[in-house]
């Protein structure tokens, strides 16, 4: 997600090694490439808000909780397309993303991670308040399902035409005032940049992107949504896919999704501690390890590599 | 650019090996999925990390009685093997867990798998694919009500989906005949998880109360997150009710709070526990936070390797259990886990099933095998309780319709004592 628009090679390389996987990887692989494709989005939206505007969020996944809930609902009420229902979620979590970035605008550091760790605690208890509309821990099921090869399409078109729209987005004015919020806010006043504007603005459009992530999460799970899968560990998992991701790279948020969306599923398949018991065990110290050997994440091993490129 | 056209050689490499990994593993089976003339591969999820763990005995008590059978000969020639996958009792997890069992392990069917929210994030995968997804661990009703007619807005019958253990509501109405017969007019308060596993319990105590309904005169919800200090606190409300009855309808952590609470406030009603926590696991780590326990009423459907040391079943049990030993299932029990003999007795079923499935099983035939389930009298499944029965047929989709009635004596060191007829509990 450079300002600079990748190498148009890597874009093509991308999209068509993209199109190509489905005919070539058995199903359950195109499931894992989709769950890739979903993190991806909510990756990208949330490096929005940490990397360009340098506010962090641990609640994301609650934003992902109010988009799966509006696609499994909005199926299960009144049949509506899927697709819409992706659009409806972008919407709905673009505006409580604003509004979340009211108070966001009076906190930061360690405040603004405790609300948003509130919110990633206390969105998945509403279900369980208001069971009749939002299905209690008997889930939502959609009235539509879809298969994994549908599921991998949409999501990383979804992935594609956001990713675009981060580009059109960051590309210019608005991403060098984000950026100059990040790195001085008392600057960024000085030099006309409206602090509200902005910082709610990146609220907003990141809650977007984590729900249309929340969206497609649901369909990979059969079209049914449950508080459980909304727990505070999925926005933990969107944190550390931002971070391993670094900042402002398309590589970088490839890589960090990949890392989140494959991770759990690799590492049960690791000798001796891999094992039943040792998933997390695993994730745990491969976060330990990348953050240790590539504290800029992906991004920054990619900018080390073009340096020595030039060199 | 020297570097970028490295790259992406580099990753185009990468992708090529991708393909070529994904391509062989792709490659058709011919016949039964999971059936060789050797072996029989099946899988499930089950929590053996995270907050439900304590559930984890579960499928290694399988594995124990599959390494029992397989030690014995297998079935038809074939061992059983079963692979266990920890989804962390997270239904956002679930369905790519049981995919890559499906597609990666292609397993035979799905097995035991626990968790009432795991089980409805999957069935729509599993049911459009007929692969079946059987004796499923959680007493919820949908297991048994969807199979001749569809639950829910996607218009498939989850045919290839079944149960095991008897269904809640069914459990909460013989509480609710057991209350009445021994008050007519008892003042019942209730305890309950605020979700649909305790409201189902709930709504089935209401049933069988009828015109007495109004007889429950407090109730408190309380959610899986609470503390032990907040469930305290409700029972501390329920108490000043004045009703003489409990009834708690949760899962154990918030169980072993409510019967400790109700020892420390110096209350002592007629106390009624759900099976789900009356594991005497559970009991006494009640006991160790303080807890009385004498006098409380629960039910039960399988044998107690403590209070029945004797009987057949739970001697062969033991020697399941015994022969664990140096593998890597050996510390997975504890004496008198419900949940071990739980398991124990889900495996019986299989291996029964699958040996009324044919010679050469298919996923239908096993199906129609457990749909004709008659564990009973000769064919019992040694480890549920004596004079129940394991049974289904076109009409009946609950395999487990009875309970017996149980009364913890002897405190801190004490056991549960059954009391009683087996009832039926219906569903």
């Amino acid at each position: 997600m450079s300002t600079r628009l990748p190498a148009l090679g890597s874009l093509v390389v991308v999209a068509a090694v993209l199109s190509a996987l489905p005919f070539t990887l058995s199903d359950y692989h195109v499931a894992l490439a989709a769950q890739v494709g979903i993190f991806f989005v909510g990756v990208l939206g949330l490096n929005i808000l940490t990397g360009y505007s340098g506010q962090i969020s641990i609640g994301h996944g609650a934003f992902m909780a109010i988009g799966g809930y509006t696609t499994a609902i909005m199926s299960r009420d009144h049949h509506t397309n899927l697709v819409l229902t992706m659009v409806m979620a972008f919407a709905i979590c673009f505006a409580l993303g604003l509004i979340l970035g009211l108070p966001a605008l009076r906190l930061s550091g360690v405040y603004l991670a405790l609300l948003t760790f509130a919110l990633a605690v206390s969105v998945p208890q509403l279900p369980l308040q208001y069971s009749t509309f939002l299905g209690g821990s008997g889930g939502v099921q959609s009235s539509t399902t879809v298969s994994n090869v549908w599921l991998y399409a949409a999501a990383w078109t979804c992935s594609a035409i956001l990713f675009a729209l981060a580009w059109l987005v960051l590309r210019g004015r608005t991403g060098r005032a984000l950026r100059a919020v990040r790195d001085s806010e008392i600057a960024a006043t000085a030099s006309g940049v409206s602090l509200p504007l902005y910082k709610t603005f990146a609220f907003g459009i990141s809650a977007a992107y984590a729900g249309v992530a929340g969206s497609l999460f649901v369909l990979a799970t059969n079209g049914f949504a449950q508080p459980t899968e909304f727990s505070v560990t999925l926005s933990l998992q969107l944190l550390i896919g931002a971070a391993v991701a670094g900042l402002g790279s398309l590589w970088g948020v490839l890589a960090g999704a990949a890392f989140v969306g494959l991770l759990p599923q690799v590492s049960t398949s690791v000798p001796v501690i891999g094992s039943a018991h040792g998933r997390d065990v695993v994730f745990g110290a491969m976060v330990v390890l990348v953050m240790l050997v590539l504290p800029g994440g992906f991004a920054g091993l990619f900018d080390r590599l073009r340096a020595l490129g030039r060199a | 650019m020297a570097v970028n056209r490295k790259k992406v050689g580099a990753l185009l490499c990468v992708l090529a090996v991708t393909a070529a990994v994904a391509g062989t593993a792709a490659a058709s089976h011919k016949g039964t999925p999971g059936v060789t003339k050797a072996q029989i591969t099946i899988g499930g999820t089950f929590p053996l990390t995270g907050p439900a763990s304590l559930y984890a005995t579960i499928p290694a008590a399988e594995q124990a009685y599959y390494a029992y059978v397989n030690a014995h000969g297998g079935v038809n020639g074939r061992k059983i093997k079963d692979i266990v996958i920890d989804d962390q009792y997270d239904p956002g997890q679930t369905p790519t867990d049981v995919q890559k069992l499906v597609e990666q392990d292609h397993v035979f069917a799905i097995v035991g798998s626990l968790g009432t929210a795991p089980g409805l994030a999957t069935w729509g995968y599993l049911n459009q694919h007929k692969i079946p997804q059987v004796l499923l661990a959680t007493g919820d009703a949908y297991w048994g009500n969807c199979v001749h007619r569809t639950c829910d807005k996607t218009n498939i019958k989850k045919s290839w989906t079944m149960g095991w253990q008897p269904d809640y509501p069914g459990e909460a109405r013989l509480y609710a005949k057991y209350i009445l017969q021994q008050n007519p007019n008892a003042k019942i308060a209730v305890l309950y998880q605020d979700d649909a596993y305790g409201k189902n319990y709930l709504a089935g105590l209401r049933t069988g109360l009828g015109s007495h309904t109004s007889q429950i005169i407090a109730t408190q919800p309380y959610t899986v997150t609470d503390t032990a200090q907040v469930v305290g606190a409700h029972v501390g409300k329920l108490a000043q009710s004045g009703a003489d009855t409990f009834v708690i309808f949760a899962t154990p952590a918030a169980a072993i709070a409510a019967l400790a609470t109700e020892t420390a406030i110096h209350w002592s009603p007629l106390t009624i526990l759900n099976n789900v926590s009356a594991n005497r696991v559970f009991m006494l780590l009640a006991a160790k936070n303080g807890a009385s326990l004498n006098g409380v009423v629960s039910t039960g459907y399988v044998e107690s390797q403590t209070a029945q040391p004797n009987l057949s079943g739970m001697k062969l049990a033991k020697k399941i259990i015994d022969a664990t030993k140096n593998t890597s299932l050996e510390t997975s029990f504890s004496e008198g886990d419900n949940n071990l003999v739980y398991g124990l007795g889900v495996a019986w079923t299989f291996v029964d099933a699958l040996k009324h499935a044919g010679k050469n099983p298919t996923r239908a035939s096993l199906m129609k095998a457990l749909r004709s389930l008659n564990e009973s009298k000769k064919n019992a499944n040694p480890f549920v309780y004596p004079g129940m029965s394991v049974e289904t047929s076109k009409t009946r989709t609950f395999p487990m319709e009875q309970l017996i009635f149980e009364k913890w004596a002897g405190g801190a060191t004490g056991d549960w004592k059954t009391f009683g007829n087996v009832l039926t509990s219906g569903h």
